[in-house]
């Protein structure tokens, strides 16, 4: 089904719905770039411009841009790059180099990929290359000779710079700060990255080489626009081929944001973090509760989507656990209370439990050392517990020490919504030495 | 160090085993043991006899394994066919890997050749898909899989992350080499069987081909599981178990010492994916007492041990490793020794041949013949003119050598079955007077005539008080014994028993009534000394026992029973002499414990401590004589460090060692206790005490410390 | 949600799922029956698969990047995702971390089933994670998706262990390679253990939550041997829920002890003895028996083939359940035992205490003079010390009755005793490095080895003075 049905004035509900999908999740999944960038103005022109003049008058440049995952630091880079491309001479002038920490790994490849990027393979061809620089410089002559008169600028991208400075001696970081401070080729580095300390992590020779250009995504975003970028990341774009349905949308859109509860939980949202990733996520949730037989989004769906975003993991993993389990954590909880959080091992767990079962002289929980056994490895292998140290192999399961994963609260919360908890077990919970 | 079993020892005996392998030792050999003129012959001997022994004990090996293999066939067999006929029940077992627990005890050396045999069983009878690997071989995952995979599909399998210097290669490695993921191993499979057996329906391979018949398993062997890794196993567990619908695997772990380590390796997360089978291999006792049965107690092999060698070789056996293959070689090492050493071995050999071989002794053999204490002995007992005889006429003698050689293999082929007799008389009786094992009894008799024993005298007061039927068994039992024996003597000794056994059942037609009141009153003390356990009171019962029989008269039964007795008696009498007594036995008995244990048992650490505290016992030099604990000055400087570090405490002053050092060896040197230079350090003493001290270090008596500058530990105590 | 017919019984449960799945296995772009067959296989699973369907929306529709889904073992994360996939044919690869002992076995398995074999055949030796993405963006240039790929990672905590980029690059893969795919994570363990120090593309969270008792009881119903009623089996499976549900909750483990123990409850039927809606005389029958299992079946200790064995002969001798623990007797050589012996007592004294213990005169000490402050908890809860060899070697010459040269195999000895796992070497080195051992046996243990060679352990142990 494709969605180039323009001027077709009305259609069936699952058809809108399917757009709606269609459109909204193409946004939420960072796919589709936004047509202006929201906030970032500023930002944006400033980097416009640099990137253009290396573009059209050959200027090299260099500069980092910073700030927190989520922050849309590439989404700045995509608008940018999207609006000088709309010019000619930059579209057939510039070249551009994506590199990304994540998967080049080392400089090796990273020069692997920067040839294959600028499809130079055949030309290098199997030459040897004394050093990483001269490779690195051939690379770029052979750009010159593609035209005679001037080098073709170069744009190279180095998503999560941060990794970038891991690399063995930094050699790609000097080599193309280096020669964006020598006037042989044009070429602009632009990195990316969510470390504000990042300058730190360069060495000096490579950090003497960077222009010092930071361009600092520090959201200051106050909940009111936060508000609104939720109403517009939601909203139809006008261009929706059926209008009064995107009227309609839009609307109860609108009404869904000014509704009290709504805001409240995104005022929760807001205050945990105000980045667009959280936020799509949110979204999605919402976005998947639209169906045919329910054609809007209802603040209930907010509600129940920002429930699911703050579930707290843990505890959903505890309600998993058999009555034994639950009875060897709180037993840890109690060591943990008397012994000051000193690390514990299986015995004094089990001594722990015998203790109370002591008190309660009901049957129904002694089990043996080997079953007590299978219960704490399995507590050990879902991570509620981890062991001191490494040596694992070196002593015997029982008597390695642990620390508990959970704190007194979790334990707790967990207890209560547990199903059918027997009340002996919550008690001695509740009471205040083992 | 790495070791691999309790029964690792040193075998320094290593070499001489090695002798048998290549023939050219032969004059290795020959090369410097007594009496060369005629030791080519000994060592054909030799040769012989241990090929025959190598030979009988891997048939007995084989035996003895049998049974186990057997068992853990059927294992394989029947859960290759359940995983093919589907019922309710199978249905729930089928995502269990089917694993055999095989638990062969701690004496790892014999392991090897019980997988051996195990693997090749299997590649014949059940299926040809057996790998077998080994915990050292595997450290990682990876390597597990690798060596898995290869032994399988016997082709190289390449790790992908392990870098290869030639590159122009990959292009052409890709395709004959595999990766190493038990996917490559199902496709494997899958083309395997469907080529192999024709017949079967062309399967994609994601439906499980389990249904039809001819699915051989794939096996495969943990030898030692003790020693993985078990986060290893766990995660090739874990990643097989996800392939057992497609590929019919199952394990079988090889287990030294007992099945509750897999429960401690695995968590239960694991565990419960395998379906465990336990096998418990035979106890390596009783393996040992197969062997010694077979070997020892049997007159077919000439060679013998004494009563020492036998206990050395025995208490080697029990105290420090339960390995039978070690106690094996130590009966190979004595072979050797025996006939490296004793001239007259020649003599020990089949009796055709050593009839012949008397024939063939040389003047100096005879000569030695009459050297022997035993022979000695037997001279003393002759009249005077027979005795100048023996001592002189070398012809005579070797015709009086034939008949004492014929009289020893009397001797043995007699020895042996009433040793057995005794043993089934002995053995029933309580708290076993006699031991409980027939090797006890056995060296009990080659130790001391076993009738002066004080135990045999109870022994034989217990047998007086046996009830009759018990009695009979046992009869029956040495005829059996005897049935096979052909000897005149054991003949006779059989036609006896068979009359005494005969008159007891005549007992029974007479008086049966009189019979019964008797018996209970007799059977009643012995039954419950069965009960008792401290020998004071079963020497009270004996006693009163007495009375009671000097009380009252005899009866029929108890008449016929002391003459059983008495009988017994007599045999042992006559049989169970110790060897010493036989004349000639130096030729069959080697008995040299010492040579035994310095080889099997050696102490490395008193040895270097007795060379470093009395030079003298290994330099032989008169200059290092000196009078017990002290050394004297004019030792090497090792000994001297040696023995100044012996009084220092736990750590030790370098300084204070040189000083003391110095003054040693300056009084060595002879210079004046007054003189200005006296325990001066010059250079030469420095260099030397440093080299002394690396020396010690090198031996493991000290080491650097950082607890303290200028000192080193350590790290020996006492045995000075 | 489940949480509304928790306890329920089965039958008015099964009929509440009935409404529901269907209203919520709706989603345009699949077929009904299609939909409704998946519907089928995933009993008390459909809330969860009606949210994960909604979130991946119609095929050609993009999805969230990468979707982490959290749950108990066996809470059916991976059944769910297989049968839905499966089910609704999208193109899928699956991947078991467990399995990739090198990242390459990850790789090609995602571009063999995305691409065929020629694509994964393009990697080049040793491939890096760019290599990957080159060649997967270079297949998808030439095949773009027309509906999501979706690359599901089971036992995703291992790729922690794994190099550090992997996991977020493949948080963030839909980015990466440019095209319409959505890896999904299960793992047993919660996210927050998983995020790296400099964080990484957050995942969308899904939690499995395990079946309620419920729900295990209409599950395991479903299963029902073909010669008996549904009520009976279901009757049967109440029981059984009785005894284990409080040990163990795992729908596998619970599936392997019913089927077991089924023959067993069956018996008083087969003997006409109860007829089958007397509930109560059957759960007398069986509860002992089941109790029994515990300790065998669900510990392993015996196979399933065994067990149904043993339940065939339990008849004749009755109780003789020995499982793989119940042979813990090892035999070992004479000395191997003392020295074995020694080094527990050198593991659980301590080493101030020997004196008492083995100087042969060491007059009337009191357990009160060496007891300590700060010791209350005796050492058989604190595990094994360290002890180094040569008071190992001095316990051994004092408890050992006769005079023992210190021959090479005594040494030898004690570093088999290690290799069989029975000590263990703490500190690294050889053993002229004065190395340090740990007794690595339980007291049972030592205790029957000790009875073998008559001597009370008890009365040298310093925690049972």
């Amino acid at each position: 089904m494709s969605k180039r049905k323009v001027g077709a004035a009305h259609m069936p509900v699952g058809e809108c719905i399917t757009q709606v999908q269609e459109i909204l999740r193409q946004r939420f999944c960072r796919q589709r770039v936004p047509d202006r960038p929201g906030g970032v103005e500023a930002q944006h022109k400033h980097l416009l411009g640099l990137l253009k003049r290396t573009a059209v008058h050959g200027e090299s440049n260099s500069v980092l841009i910073v700030g927190p995952r989520g922050a849309g630091k590439t989404m700045l880079l995509k608008c940018v790059l999207r609006d000088l491309m709309e010019e000619k001479e930059v579209q057939k002038n510039l070249l551009q180099v994506h590199l990304n920490g994540l998967l080049q790994t080392d400089d090796r490849i990273a020069l692997k990929e920067i040839t294959r990027q600028l499809s130079l393979e055949n030309v290098v061809g199997d030459k040897v290359f004394g050093s990483f620089s001269e490779n690195l410089v051939f690379l770029l002559e052979a750009l010159k000779k593609g035209d005679r008169s001037s080098s073709r600028p170069v744009l190279f991208v180095l998503d999560e710079f941060d990794l970038f400075a891991h690399h063995k001696n930094q050699t790609l970081l000097y080599n193309l700060f280096d020669v964006s401070q020598s006037a042989q080729t044009p070429i602009a580095v632009v990195g990316l990255t969510c470390r504000l300390d990042v300058l730190e992590l360069l060495e000096k020779r490579v950090k003497s080489r960077f222009s010092h250009r930071q361009i600092h995504l520090l959201s200051s975003l106050t909940f009111p626009q936060y508000l609104e970028r939720v109403q517009t990341q939601l909203s139809l774009p006008d261009d929706f081929p059926d209008e009064n349905f995107a009227q309609n949308w839009n609307s109860s859109i609108k009404a869904v944001c000014e509704d009290k509860s709504v805001r409240d939980v995104l005022q929760r949202h807001f205050n945990s973090s105000k980045d667009h990733r959280t936020m799509n996520m949110l979204l999605m949730l919402c976005l998947s509760r639209v169906s045919v037989s329910k054609p809007t989004i209802k603040p209930a769906d907010v509600l129940e989507a920002s429930r699911m975003c703050f579930s707290d993991a843990k505890a959903n993993m505890l309600h998993g656990l058999s009555i034994l389990e639950l009875c060897l954590i709180i037993a840890m909880k109690h060591l943990n209370d008397i012994y000051e959080g000193e690390p514990f091992n299986l015995q004094m767990v089990h001594n722990e439990f015998k203790k109370f079962l002591h008190r309660k002289s009901s049957s129904m929980y002694n089990f043996e050392q080997p079953v007590i056994m299978k219960a704490f490895e399995h507590l050990q292998q879902l991570e509620l517990i981890r062991p001191v140290d490494g040596s694992s192999a070196k002593t015997q399961r029982e008597y390695q020490l642990m620390r508990l994963m959970l704190d007194h609260s979790q334990i707790m919360e967990a207890l209560q919504k547990y199903p059918q908890c027997p009340t002996d077990v919550k008690q001695w919970a509740m009471s205040a030495f083992g | 160090m790495s070791t691999s079993s309790v029964s690792k020892g040193c075998f320094v005996f290593k070499p001489s085993a090695k002798k048998k392998k290549t023939p050219s030792l032969k004059d290795y050999f020959i090369h410097g043991c007594e009496g060369a003129e005629d030791s080519e012959t000994r060592f054909q001997l030799c040769q012989n006899l241990w090929d025959k022994i190598k030979a009988d004990t891997e048939a007995l090996q084989d035996e003895l394994n049998r049974k186990i293999l057997d068992s853990l066939l059927d294992f394989t067999r029947k859960c290759s066919t359940t995983r093919q006929h589907s019922d309710w029940a199978a249905q729930m077992r089928a995502s269990e890997i089917p694993t055999a627990a095989l638990v062969l005890g701690v004496n790892v050396p014999d392991h090897d050749m019980t997988f051996q045999s195990l693997s090749d069983l299997l590649q014949q009878s059940v299926s040809p898909h057996v790998a077998s690997v080994q915990a050292k071989e595997c450290g990682a995952l990876k390597h597990l899989m690798k060596r898995v995979l290869e032994r399988l599909m016997d082709t190289e399998v390449t790790l992908d992350d392990e870098e290869e210097e030639v590159t122009e290669q990959t292009s052409t490695q890709l395709h004959n080499s595999v990766h190493c993921s038990l996917e490559t191993l199902c496709d494997w499979y899958i083309a395997k069987t469907k080529k192999s057996f024709s017949g079967t329906p062309g399967k994609k391979r994601s439906s499980p081909g389990r249904d039809d018949p001819q699915q051989p398993p794939v096996v495969i062997i943990f030898k030692d599981l003790e020693a993985f890794n078990p986060r290893v196993l766990q995660d090739f567990i874990l990643i097989c178990s996800r392939y057992i619908q497609r590929l019919p695997l199952m394990f079988i772990f090889g287990i030294a010492t007992s099945p509750s380590t897999i429960q401690h390796m695995l968590p239960h997360s694991v565990s419960s994916l395998l379906c465990i089978e336990l096998f418990q291999s035979l106890s390596c006792t009783q393996h040992l007492a197969t062997v010694i049965d077979k070997l020892i107690l049997t007159p077919d092999f000439p060679f013998k041990l004494s009563d020492k060698v036998m206990q050395v070789l025995i208490s080697i056996f029990l105290y420090h490793d339960f390995s039978v293959r070690n106690f094996i070689k130590g009966i190979q090492l004595a072979l050797v020794e025996h006939f490296h050493s004793q001239p007259l071995s020649v003599l020990c050999c089949k009796k055709k041949e050593a009839l012949l071989n008397v024939m063939q002794l040389s003047h100096t053999d005879l000569e030695r013949i009459r050297q022997l204490p035993s022979f000695k002995r037997y001279v003393e007992k002759q009249e005077l003119q027979e005795q100048t005889n023996l001592t002189t006429d070398d012809t005579h003698l070797k015709e009086v050598c034939r008949k004492l050689i014929k009289d020893l293999h009397k001797y043995h082929k007699n020895y042996y079955p009433i040793l057995r007799c005794l043993h089934t008389m002995t053995s029933a009786l309580p708290r076993y007077p006699l031991g409980k094992q027939i090797r006890e009894l056995h060296l009990i008799c080659l130790e001391k005539t076993v009738w002066e024993n004080e135990d045999y005298q109870s022994a034989m007061k217990l047998l007086k008080m046996l009830a009759k039927d018990e009695l009979i068994t046992l009869l029956q039992r040495c005829a059996e014994i005897l049935q096979p024996v052909k000897s005149k003597k054991m003949k006779k000794a059989r036609v006896h028993l068979e009359e005494l056994l005969a008159k007891f059942r005549q007992l029974d037609t007479v008086a049966a009534e009189t019979q019964s009141c008797v018996e209970d009153s007799l059977i009643s003390p012995v039954k419950n000394l069965g009960k008792k356990t401290d020998l004071f009171q079963l020497q009270k019962t004996l006693l009163e026992m007495n009375e009671t029989r000097r009380s009252k008269k005899l009866n029929p039964f108890e008449l016929l029973r002391n003459e059983v007795v008495e009988f017994i008696d007599s045999l042992v009498k006559s049989h169970l002499s110790p060897p010493e007594t036989q004349t000639l036995n130096e030729v069959c008995y080697y008995s040299s414990s010492t040579a035994v244990r310095r080889h099997l048992n050696a102490t490395p650490r008193t040895s270097i401590q007795a060379a470093l505290s009395s030079p003298y016992y290994y330099l032989q030099n008169n200059s290092l004589k000196s009078e017990e604990g002290s050394v004297s000055n004019a030792a090497p400087d090792i000994c001297i460090a040696y023995k100044l570090h012996l009084e220092c405490g736990r750590l030790i002053n370098l300084y204070d060692w040189l000083e003391a050092y110095a003054t040693v060896v300056s009084a060595a040197e002879g210079n004046h206790p007054d003189s200005d230079n006296f325990g001066k350090v010059d250079e030469v003493k420095h260099a030397r005490f440093i080299r002394a001290v690396s020396e010690l270090e090198f031996l493991g008596f000290i080491k650097s410390t950082k607890k303290k500058t200028d000192h080193v530990a350590r790290l020996t105590w006492g045995g000075c | 949600m489940v949480v509304v017919v928790l306890g329920a019984p089965g039958t008015i449960l099964r009929s509440v799922m009935r409404s529901k799945m269907t209203a919520l296995l709706q989603q345009p772009g699949y077929e009904e029956e299609r939909l409704q067959r998946v519907a089928e296989k995933l009993p008390c699973r459909d809330v969860q698969a009606g949210l994960l369907l909604s979130l991946m929306g119609q095929p050609q529709q993009y999805s969230f990047p990468s979707i982490f889904i959290y749950g108990h073992r066996a809470s059916g994360k991976s059944h769910v995702l297989q049968v839905l996939l499966k089910e609704l044919e999208l193109p899928h690869a699956t991947v078991s971390c467990v399995e990739c002992v090198s990242v390459v076995l990850l790789f090609e398995q995602v571009l063999l089933s995305f691409f065929g074999c020629d694509a994964a055949s393009l990697l080049p030796r040793s491939p890096s994670l760019s290599d990957f993405v080159r060649v997967y963006r270079q297949q998808c240039s030439q095949s773009p998706a027309k509906q999501t790929r979706y690359i599901v990672m089971e036992k995703a905590e291992l790729l922690r262990d794994t190099d550090a980029n992997l996991l977020p690059a493949l948080l963030r893969l839909q980015e990466l390679v440019e095209d319409n795919v959505t890896v999904i994570l299960l793992s047993e363990i919660v996210w927050d253990k998983f995020r790296p120090n400099t964080g990484c593309f957050e995942p969308l969270l899904l939690h499995f939550p395990d079946y309620s008792k419920g729900e295990l009881q209409q599950i395991l119903s479903q299963d029902r041997h073909p010669s008996y009623s549904a009520e009976f089996y279901s009757s049967y499976i109440n029981i059984l829920l009785g005894v284990f549900y409080s040990v163990c909750r795992d729908l596998r483990e619970l599936r392997h002890l019913a089927a077991l123990n089924f023959s067993k409850f069956c018996e008083p039927l087969a003997e006409g003895k109860v007829k089958d809606t007397d509930t109560h005389k059957l759960w007398r029958n069986i509860e002992p028996h089941l109790k029994k299992a515990m300790q065998t079946v669900y510990l392993r200790e015996v196979s399933s083939l065994q067990w149904e064995q043993m339940q065939q002969m339990e008849e004749k001798e009755t109780g003789t359940v020995r499982g793989l623990s119940a042979h813990t007797h090892v035999e070992l050589p004479y000395y191997s035992k003392f020295l074995l012996i020694a080094a527990y007592l050198a593991s659980y004294n301590p080493a101030r205490t020997d004196k008492r213990f083995f100087v042969k005169h060491h007059g009337k000490i009191k357990k009160t003079n060496f007891l300590k402050k700060n010791e209350k908890t005796s050492n058989h809860l604190l595990g094994p010390k360290p002890f180094p060899l040569d008071r190992l070697l001095a316990i051994f010459y004092s408890v050992v009755d006769s005079r023992v040269a210190p021959t090479a195999s005594i040494f030898s000895q004690i570093s088999s005793l290690v290799t069989l796992q029975l000590l263990t070497k703490v500190s690294q080195g050889d053993l002229l490095d004065a190395p340090k051992f740990k007794c690595a046996v339980s007291l049972d243990f030592i205790c029957a080895i000790s009875r073998t060679v008559n001597f009370e352990i008890l009365k040298y142990l310093y925690d049972f003075l």
